[in-house]
């Protein structure tokens, strides 16, 4: 009860003063701590441990922006070959030291990750791309 | 037996003249001819850097040949040649009728769809009626 006073207390007088402080510390006090139990060290003690973890979970759900949704390249494209002799589309997908980049950072669907991985092995092979650069 | 199609690509070092390299396209494509087969594409990319170092060298010459054959035994003949020729530095045959066969089934099929179910926009009259119906609306309140 007495650190539910504290934070009201110094909200309103300081009000004017310092506006940003006033919405940061009300919330918790008022929409999540209160409607379960009046009590402060009691509460604790009866309400489940669930109850302040929902809050954590928004504060995290909050720092989660839409993400957008990758499309594979090749799909929106419509190729049903990917053509090994094309270095500069096949060049794409690798990273600088010529690894193959990974499904989940290109977005490509699993057939046609299929596909250029065995493209790009065969440009290799014929030295039109590189198996590792060397620095 | 089926005929198969073939992509040999093998790169001459790059100081081989050019007289040399047709030479030995020529002889490839003579021993491919005795074999029963049929080069449907000869191409010369010309003095490529590589991307790795072979046989020392930084660049190489790139010669494409795509084949049609139905002979297996053709391609070991001329892997042989290439092997024992001093000009070429590295070579590569891919077998690719299976993927140009995959390739045609594939776009064969994507037409077929496109044909059974034509696009529709249906999108677009279900956007305009709300609009409409606002319009009108709003109408009616200024009438009133």
């Amino acid at each position: 009860m007495a650190d539910e006073t504290t934070p009201q207390t110094p909200a309103p007088s300081e009000a004017p003063e310092s506006a940003p402080e006033a919405p940061a510390s009300t919330p918790p006090s008022a929409s999540v701590g209160r409607p379960h139990s009046s009590g402060g060290g009691q509460g604790q003690g009866q309400g489940r441990p669930g109850g302040p973890r929902p809050a954590g979970g928004m504060k995290r759900g909050k720092r989660n922006y839409p993400r957008k949704k990758k499309v594979c390249r090749f799909c929106s494209d419509k190729v049903d070959l990917i053509d090994y002799k094309k270095v500069d589309v096949l060049q794409s997908f690798v990273q600088d030291r010529g690894k193959i980049l990974p499904r989940r950072i290109t977005g490509t669907c699993a057939k046609h990750q299929r596909w250029l991985m065995v493209a790009i092995k065969r440009a290799r092979n014929i030295a039109l791309m590189p198996f590792a650069t060397e620095m | 037996m089926e005929e198969r199609v073939y992509d040999l690509i093998f790169i001459c070092r790059p100081d081989t003249p050019e007289e040399e390299i047709d030479k030995l396209i020529n002889t490839l494509g003579h021993t491919a001819a005795e074999k029963g087969a049929r080069f449907e594409k000869v191409d010369k990319w010309g003095v490529k850097k590589l991307a790795y170092h072979v046989k020392k060298l930084r660049q190489g010459a790139y010669i494409y040949i795509s084949l049609r054959s139905s002979n297996g035994g053709l391609i070991l003949e001329l892997e042989r040649r290439l092997k024992v020729t001093d000009a070429v530095i590295k070579y590569q045959t891919i077998r690719m009728d299976e993927e140009l066969k995959r390739q045609e089934k594939l776009g064969r099929r994507r037409e077929v769809r496109a044909a059974r179910r034509p696009r529709r926009t249906t999108p677009a009259p279900a956007a305009a009626e709300p609009g409409a119906t606002a319009v009108s609306t709003a109408g009616q309140a200024a009438g009133k």
